[in-house]
C-alpha cells in the first residue's frame, strides 16, 4: 500500500495532479472516520477530512518520503480536528444535537416513514450513545482513543502521529480510558 | 479493603499489552480477592469492546472527486521536472 502511495506522491511532485486522485480513494474512508469519531458529526467530518487532503496536496514538497505517509497524513487531519474543536462556532447542522434533548438530534425531528426493526434501533441508539460518551473527552484524550482504539494504531504510531513523547501518549490512553470507562460503565 | 495504588497501573499496563510477567502476576493474584478490582477491570474491557464495536464508517460519495475539483490549478505540466 505504501508503496503504491509513494510512487503516486512522486507523479504528484512532477506535476501529475490526477495521480493524486488513487491517493485520496485509498485514505478517504480513514481520514473521514477520524474527523468523524474526533467532531462526531458528518458535515463538519466532511468539510474538515477533505481540508487535510488539501493540506497535504498543497505541502506534499515538505513530506519526506522516507516517512509513512498514513502518519503524516492523520497528523494533518487530527491537528485540523483540534483546531476546529478549540474554535468551535455554534453551528447548527442537521445532525448536531438539539439542546436539552438528551440525544435527540434534527433529524430525529423530522418525520420519517422509515421504520427500523427493533434490535436496530437498539443498536443505532447504543453507538450513538458511544459516539457522544467520546465526544465528551476532552481532545487529548480524544485524538488517542481514536487512534488506538478505532484507528488501531500501536502506540508508537500514535507517538509518530501526534508528535508526541510515548510516555505522554500512554498517559493520556490511561486517562481516557478511565474517564470512559465512568461514562460507559452503566451502559 | 485498601488496593494498592499500582493495580490500576498494571489494569492499564495488560491493557496496552506491556504488561510484565512479575506484574502481571501480583495483578492476578489480586483481582482473585478484590472483587472491586475485578469489577473495575471488567468495565475497562467493556469500555474497550464499546468503543471498537462503533461500526466504520465510509467516507460520503464523490469524495474524492469534490477533493480533486477543490486542488488548486497545476501550474507545472506533466513531465516538465526531472
Amino acid at each position: 500500500m505504501e508503496t503504491i502511495v509513494k510512487k503516486r506522491i512522486k507523479q504528484v511532485l512532477k506535476g501529475d495532479q490526477d495521480a493524486y486522485a488513487e491517493v485520496v480513494e485509498i485514505y478517504k474512508d480513514k481520514v473521514f472516520q477520524i474527523c468523524y469519531r474526533m467532531l462526531g458529526n458528518r458535515h463538519e467530518a466532511e468539510d474538515i477530512a477533505q481540508e487535510a487532503f488539501l493540506r497535504a496536496y498543497v505541502n506534499i514538497a515538505s513530506f519526506n518520503i522516507d516517512l509513512k505517509f498514513s502518519t503524516w497524513l492523520y497528523r494533518i487531519a487530527t491537528n485540523l480536528c483540534i483546531d476546529r474543536i478549540r474554535k468551535k462556532k455554534p453551528d447548527y447542522y442537521l445532525d448536531a444535537e438539539v439542546a436539552g434533548t438528551d440525544g435527540l438530534n434534527m433529524y430525529s425531528q423530522i418525520a420519517s416513514d422509515a421504520r427500523l426493526p427493533e434490535e436496530d434501533v437498539e443498536s443505532l441508539e447504543l453507538q450513538e450513545t458511544i459516539q457522544r460518551e467520546i465526544s465528551k473527552l476532552p481532545e487529548k484524550y480524544r485524538s488517542v482513543i481514536v487512534l488506538k482504539y478505532i484507528e488501531e494504531l500501536s502506540l508508537n504510531e500514535i507517538s509518530e502521529t501526534l508528535d508526541l513523547p510515548l510516555g505522554t501518549v500512554k498517559t493520556r490512553i490511561h486517562r481516557g480510558r478511565e474517564a470512559l470507562r465512568n461514562q460507559l460503565r452503566y451502559v | 479493603m485498601k488496593c494498592p495504588a499500582e493495580m490500576v497501573v498494571y489494569m492499564h499496563e495488560y491493557l496496552d499489552e506491556e504488561i510484565s510477567a512479575e506484574h502481571e502476576k501480583e495483578l492476578r493474584a489480586h483481582l482473585q480477592n478484590c472483587e472491586e478490582c475485578q469489577t473495575h477491570f471488567h468495565e475497562l474491557k467493556k469500555t474497550i469492546a464499546l468503543v471498537q464495536s462503533t461500526s466504520h464508517i465510509q467516507a460520503p460519495e464523490n469524495f474524492t472527486a469534490n477533493v480533486m475539483a477543490k486542488l488548486p490549478k497545476e501550474k507545472r505540466k506533466v513531465g516538465v521536472q526531472r
